[in-house]
């Protein structure tokens, strides 16, 4: 796939992010009497992006110190390139994608709360690695929901892959461990797993997720195993607390952010990344099947401010 | 729920109470507090810079750097301040007093719409009213089964045309198939979308100038973030939102929305959903809900639940059979169903004043696991006889071993039953010897 292409197709995506945010940062300064009018209106833009009080703080930090008259007089240009460079720290540039191990089966499960949109994403990863001709096989271990199956099942049609079967109401280790031994009987190269959307309170939820990753490390014993938890872009400080609980149980590898073509600004990257250190991989927003893409960190933060 | 504010406003409560007499500057420094925590909690930044300024005015009117106990009366004036950026009074769902009333409900993709649908329609079946649900997602695949199983599931009819006509049609073809089967509500189904998609937004406005609606309702996840206020008000402005319906607030959710929503868009909370059961559905009260979030409790709503799961008329029965010494193990069962319908025993904790602070130091997880004992109970009676029922104590060890088979239970399991209940059993003989012992 052509790099430059999916970040053309990335930035379109985050298009309303980006207008919001750079309109608001143009009216910053324009409008901004003295300093602390101005550091009042950035920590009202910061928050308002979801960046959560603590990376606010950081960042309110680096300009206390600016000179206001100079920065007004140099346009905003460098006060963009100032805030670019914090943010680009703060996320940290080192980007990881989902490794796709060559000659044995790959296994990737996902999880998340309520509504964030884990069989969206199932179908959109399968269709990704579908076109990089992967033998792929999904497994709806989301018995609990009404008609998830036949959702995901629509899905993986659509995709033209494979889909195990499971009956509403079945357990879902024992839905996992059949999509194992088929995987393995048939010899497909990557497993998909969606799990039913849970809230990461319910202690008793979660042991059932402890209890699929179990049944998925003694029968696929050492190999690549992606758990992705899918967090949507528009919630609030609650996304660290959801991935502070799923990585403790689990131990997340990786986080893919959901509804990303909303007008929420996304800042919960950076409050994520400031609280834990669980890599964002993937980045989706919109319907369509092809509406997934790698999170770059020096891109996100440049399509933000561009 | 709310967990995470509660703590935030009683430790600053705390520092007061051991402050005593505050300045000026003590004032400043605790509304910086109270405004972080609510920055924190996601409440919206606009409505937090109004509550602080609020709170301030009337720091300032009651005197209270001249206080001697300040700690009182800034409670009081938060918690003031909280119920009316919360709305002040309950509302209610308005009725056509020429049925059938039509409930809309619309908002952003994976909020919990279908889910909440069943659950109105299941509250207001509870009352009397005979609703009918209608499936309109023609978009997302496998939403209409969706509601279609949760609504059989229920019991409650699910009218729906498949995904190859438009919403408005659907609807009124349910309006024309209700009148012949005399329901009196109908709740409207509908597929998430983002407030800036222009063409599902045209469709919600669509139904709303050609369907006479008593509601459209919007729904609202409770961990929504900054963002929820913007998209809520787009829907507002696209169709007259009557009510919103906050959804998923038994996570941790600090509740920050909750807060934000009444005050930017004069629209208020009708109802909250608290769970994945369709029972878990109450309306929304503000001073209650105030209550709960400073930690003071919400003992109203504790005892509504209780008379809801109990009627007088059983309460009697009852305590003439445990007067009769008849209290047996169908009563017993009984008894246990009832409390799970009160509620799991963290969402009691949450109503009673004080049982905050506890439930942080104790495995609430563990209480919590009644639900698998009660299944464990409810297979064990169920494999009894109804003699062994009625009169345990003939359950012998052939009996024992032939219900721990029929139940997929250890013997171990059954005999911890029956002891449980013998001391029950044991407890009401005592409290029947004495005078003024009575349920009622």
């Amino acid at each position: 796939m052509n790099i430059k292409n999916i970040f053309y197709q990335f930035k379109e995506g985050l298009y309303k992010t980006r207008i919001e945010f750079t309109n608001r940062l143009g009216l910053l300064f324009s409008s901004s009497k003295d300093k602390t009018d101005f550091l009042e209106k950035l920590e009202e833009l910061l928050i308002l992006s979801d960046l959560g009080t603590s990376a606010t703080a950081e960042i309110m930090n680096e300009f206390q110190q600016i000179n206001f008259k100079e920065y007004k007089e140099n346009n905003f240009i460098f006060f963009k390139e100032k805030l670019k460079v914090i943010l680009i720290d703060i996320l940290n540039s080192t980007t990881s994608d989902i490794k796709i191990n060559e000659d044995r089966l790959n296994v990737i499960m996902l999880v998340g709360v309520n509504g964030s949109g884990k069989t969206s994403v199932a179908g959109k990863i399968a269709y990704r690695l579908k076109r990089i001709n992967k033998d792929i096989i999904i497994v709806p271990a989301d018995t609990f929901r009404a008609a998830a199956i036949q959702q995901l099942k629509i899905l993986a049609d659509k995709v033209g892959v494979e889909m195990i079967n499971a009956k509403e109401g079945a357990d879902p280790a024992s839905v996992v461990y059949d999509g194992i031994s088929a995987a393995l009987a048939r010899k497909k190269n990557i497993i998909i797993i969606d799990t039913a959307g849970r809230l990461h309170t319910k202690t008793n939820l979660m042991n059932e997720l402890e209890k699929i990753k179990r049944v998925i490390q003694k029968e696929a014993n050492g190999w690549p195993l992606e758990i992705l938890q899918t967090i949507d872009a528009t919630m609030g400080q609650n996304a660290i607390a959801q991935a502070k609980s799923f990585n403790k149980s689990l131990g997340v590898t990786g986080i893919a952010l959901t509804k990303m073509d909303g007008t929420s600004k996304g800042g919960i990257v950076i409050a994520i990344k400031k609280e834990l250190d669980i890599p964002v991989k993937l980045i989706s927003c919109g319907e369509k099947l092809n509406n997934l893409y790698d999170f770059k960190v020096a891109e996100f933060v440049e399509a933000l401010l561009d | 729920m709310f967990a995470n504010l509660t703590d935030k406003f009683q430790t600053i409560f705390k520092k007061i109470k051991n402050k005593g007499k505050l300045n000026e500057n003590d004032i400043k420094n605790y509304l910086h507090e109270i405004r972080i925590a609510l920055l924190e909690a996601d409440v919206n930044y606009k409505v937090v810079k109004e509550f602080i300024n609020s709170l301030h005015e009337k720091i300032k009117q009651e005197k209270i750097s001249e206080s001697l106990t300040p700690a009182q009366q800034i409670i009081k004036i938060v918690n003031g301040e909280i119920t009316y950026t919360l709305g002040y009074k309950q509302n209610d769902i308005r009725m056509n007093p020429a049925p059938p009333t039509i409930i809309m409900l619309v908002g952003l993709q994976g909020t919990g719409k279908t889910t909440t649908a069943v659950k109105i329609a299941n509250y207001f079946r509870k009352k009397g009213h005979f609703p009918l649900l209608i499936a309109t997602d023609i978009y997302r695949p496998a939403a209409i089964e969706q509601l279609q199983v949760l609504g059989e599931k229920s019991d409650l009819p699910v009218f729906s045309m498949g995904r190859n006509e438009s919403a408005v049609n659907i609807v009124k073809a349910a309006i024309n198939y209700s009148s012949k089967k005399n329901h009196d509500m109908l709740i409207i189904d509908t597929a998430g979308r983002l407030h800036i998609d222009d063409k599902l937004m045209d469709e919600l406005q669509e139904i709303d100038k050609n369907i006479p609606l008593q509601e459209e309702l919007l729904i609202v996840d409770a961990m929504a973030g900054q963002d929820a206020v913007n998209s809520a008000k787009v829907f507002c402005d696209k169709i007259k939102v009557s009510g919103i319906i906050l959804t998923k607030l038994d996570g941790d959710t600090r509740g920050g929305v909750a807060l934000s929503l009444k005050t930017v868009l004069g629209v208020p909370i009708k109802f909250i959903g608290t769970g994945e059961k369709v029972d878990n559905f109450e309306p929304f009260h503000p001073e209650r809900m105030a209550s709960r979030i400073l930690g003071m409790g919400d003992v109203l709503t504790l005892i509504e639940k209780v008379e809801t799961a109990y009627d007088i008329d059983e309460l009697k029965k009852m305590d003439k059979k445990i007067k009769d010494h008849n209290f047996d193990l169908n009563d017993f069962h009984l008894q246990l169903k009832k409390m799970k319908d009160i509620g799991s025993v963290d969402q009691i904790m949450d109503m009673v004043p004080g049982f905050n602070n506890l439930k942080n130091r104790i495995d609430v997880a563990k209480l919590g696991d009644r639900e698998g004992e009660l299944k464990k109970v409810e297979a064990i009676i169920s494999s009894m006889t109804v003699e062994e029922r009625e009169n345990p104590s003939i359950i012998n060890g052939g009996r024992r071993k032939r219900i721990s088979r029929g139940s997929g239970t250890q013997l171990s399991d059954i005999n911890r039953l029956l002891k449980q209940f013998n001391q029950i059993k044991e407890m009401f003989k005592k409290g029947s010897k004495q005078k003024n012992f009575s349920l009622n």
